[in-house]
């Protein structure tokens, strides 16, 4: 039974690895946690349903309207709320994003309607036996993309000019615009890329985990392991999305499922209180 | 010193008094002018509560609008005062009181969910003078105890839909082994308690009982609990969203018992939702026919109606089943308001509410009160789900003992 937990938990875990990149991803060179994220995670896979059922689109070809809209979306919310708000203290910026995320929420339920829509699988949910361990094809795509995500994104940051500009806003905003970096040009495509991260498992989980307006709750998950994992890591976000999936599994098979969100809350306030920079995170001096 | 003759005069004056009391009492006509009828509908039009809040406003405006069409009832237009509670138990409760208190409505329609109902249900009882109408939501909260005032017809109640899916399970699917997964709201709560201690009633008691969230994403935890106890009967307790991801990770993991949901998950488009896993499963539905494919003619004039009048929420899939059911609890409510006659008052309307007997609207299921009873609905159809999935309503139904 262990082996399947561990299956089983490596897949919830890959969801909240993928969302909490996207946190992660944003935070790094923003300071902003976008609480809205998991909210726009739901809208991205309504847009595929949008194309699909509304404008007859191809399955392929709706998942491209999603993703180029969905960074549109970020980039827009970047221009339109955040850089008004650049000066503003950080707590303004973060109730900001509440309050789009209670908009695309609210939005959503009243356009699409509060009950779930049926989304296709990117690969099929019928279940094949390997080992004695029940694996399924369309939950594997959810580990493999999230893999996938993070080995280019790592390729990006440090091989592509679009990637190193970022980290050196990651590193020294002062700094990069010394040397000619525009800070928000970064920020805007910090934006446009968490939003196309938070479409990518918006667009896998769906199916899994079926899309309603309220599928963005799952967003709560992915920051919790993104704090388990070290809120400025890479690596950590999918270390921490992969490590609470299994041990919400493990408690609730071996201690109770009524039990399982307060022990895997309980790992989470035990590791901030000994680790408070997180798994992987590194600790951040800050002159005062 | 008083004598005879006064003493009489006064008697006879607190007399009067007392009559005349008990008189406007009996004659509390808040709300009703010559030719205007106030009534209030309160719900969750907004937030995660709004499918039932929409359906309970939509019936209601699709029933008064034709009842306003052909001249009212007996003489009076029936006017609207809409209350959005935002699906939040302390908005309800003072979106009821606005309504009561400042728009001075007749009667009350709603709320419309179980998690609102079960914290409204002291201001209700409270309310005993206004009329009140629950046609969405199960928890028995709404009538449980009894209230003279508040009356419920459409779903069956959570108690007695748990202890009649108890016997299903044992009488009509043959289970011998009857696992339970119950979402851990006042609505999974209500109706897996009930279906447990029946089960035990019966000398069969749950080889499983597993809990769920409603946001909760991932079940492997709970069915591979429960693929331990091999159960040949799942019966799942909770909203549309969390039942459709176990029922397909149920399947994933192997477990073959046959799956029934409760009425929370009979929407139109669960089946699709769910996929191929719901092939065979099972769904209580309070509904006389199916919206998607009606085969009486008042379902199907209702759909069209619905269709015109909210041609935006058609294209959702829609009418559904809470939106069903706030038509067919706006015309139990008409029909009430008819044979209340002329002289209306709230007392009378209560009255008149009680003598409904076998009321039929094709739409939900027959409708009965009486004097001490505010349950109208007894019973509840299954569906199930076919190959091609579409539902099928089968022959056996649920019926609760009250």
């Amino acid at each position: 039974m262990f082996g399947q937990i561990l299956v089983s938990g490596i897949t919830a875990g890959a969801v909240y690895a993928l969302v909490a990149l996207g946190f992660v991803v944003l935070h790094r060179g923003t300071r902003v946690v976008h609480f809205g994220l998991g909210d726009q995670m739901t809208m991205s896979a309504y847009l595929v349903v949008i194309a699909q059922v509304f404008l007859d689109a191809p399955f392929a070809v709706a998942i491209l309207f999603s993703l180029v809209l969905s960074a549109g979306f970020g980039v827009a919310i970047e221009r339109g709320v955040m850089r008004p708000l650049r000066r503003a203290p950080l707590l303004v910026m973060v109730i900001a994003t509440l309050a789009i995320g209670a908009a695309l929420r609210e939005g959503l339920r009243a356009s699409m309607g509060p009950l779930p829509w049926p989304v296709p699988f990117l690969l099929t949910p019928a279940p094949f036996t390997l080992g004695g361990l029940v694996l399924v094809p369309a939950n594997l795509a959810v580990v493999g993309v999230a893999l996938a995500v993070m080995l280019s994104l790592f390729v990006a940051l440090r091989f592509t000019r679009f990637g190193r500009a970022i980290v050196a806003v990651y590193e020294n905003p002062t700094g990069a615009a010394i040397v000619g970096i525009s800070v928000p040009s970064v920020h805007a495509r910090l934006w446009g890329l968490s939003s196309v991260l938070a479409a990518i498992a918006g667009i896998l989980v769906a199916p899994l985990i079926t899309l309603s307006p309220d599928m963005g709750t799952i967003g709560i998950k992915g920051f919790a392991a993104a704090i388990l994992g070290g809120f400025n890591s890479l690596p950590g976000a999918i270390a921490g999305g992969i490590l609470l999936g299994i041990a919400e599994t493990a408690a609730g098979v071996y201690v109770s499922t009524a039990m399982k969100d307060i022990i895997s809350y309980a790992l989470l306030i035990g590791c901030v209180l000994l680790l408070p920079q997180g798994l992987f995170g590194r600790a951040e001096p800050r002159k005062v | 010193m008083i004598t005879r003759r006064e003493l009489a005069a006064g008697a006879a004056g607190i007399a009067l008094v007392t009559a005349g009391t008990r008189e406007a009492a009996a004659q509390d006509r808040t709300g009703v002018t010559d030719n205007v009828l106030k009534i209030g509908v309160l719900g969750s039009l907004t937030g995660v509560q709004a499918v039932f809040g929409q359906g309970n406003l939509s019936g209601v405006q699709i029933v008064f609008d034709e009842v306003n069409a052909a001249g009212g009832i007996h003489g009076r237009r029936l006017e609207i005062a809409s209350v959005d509670d935002e699906s939040t138990p302390a908005r309800s409760i003072a979106g009821f009181r606005r309504l009561v208190d400042d728009e001075r409505v007749f009667a009350v329609i709603g709320p419309s969910a179980s998690a609102i109902g079960q914290a409204m249900e002291p201001t209700l009882r409270a309310a005993s003078a206004v009329p009140v109408l629950i046609s969405i939501f199960s928890s028995p909260a709404a009538t449980e105890p009894y209230k003279n005032n508040v009356f419920r017809t459409g779903p069956l109640n959570d108690r007695l839909q748990g202890k009649a899916l108890a016997d299903f399970a044992l009488d009509v699917l043959h289970g011998q082994k009857v696992a339970l997964a119950q979402q851990t709201d006042e609505y999974g709560r209500r109706g897996g308690q009930s279906l447990t201690e029946q089960m035990r009633a019966r000398s069969k008691p749950l080889v499983a009982t597993e809990v769920f969230n409603l946001t909760d994403t991932d079940f492997t935890a709970q069915l591979l609990r429960m693929k331990q106890a091999e159960p040949d009967v799942i019966v799942i307790y909770g909203f549309p969203a969390p039942a459709a991801t176990i029922t397909r990770q149920a399947r994933q993991l192997g477990l073959t018992a046959k799956i029934i949901g409760s009425n929370a998950t009979s929407n139109r488009t669960y089946p699709a939702t769910v996929g191929p896993a719901a092939v065979g499963v099972m769904n209580v539905i309070t509904l006389a026919d199916l919206p998607e494919r009606p085969t009486d003619p008042r379902m199907q004039a209702y759909v069209q109606k619905f269709t015109a009048r909210f041609p935006d929420l058609a294209r959702q899939n829609r009418p559904d089943l809470g939106d069903c059911l706030g038509y067919n609890g706006a015309m139990v409510f008409a029909e009430g308001l008819r044979k209340a006659g002329r002289d209306l008052s709230r007392e009378g309307f209560i009255r008149a509410m009680e003598s409904i007997s076998n009321f039929e609207t094709g739409v939900g299921l027959p409708t009965t009160f009486g004097p001490n009873r505010r349950e109208g609905n007894l019973q509840a159809r299954v569906l199930e789900f076919q190959p091609d999935l579409t539902r099928k309503l089968i022959e056996q139904r649920l019926q609760a003992q009250p």
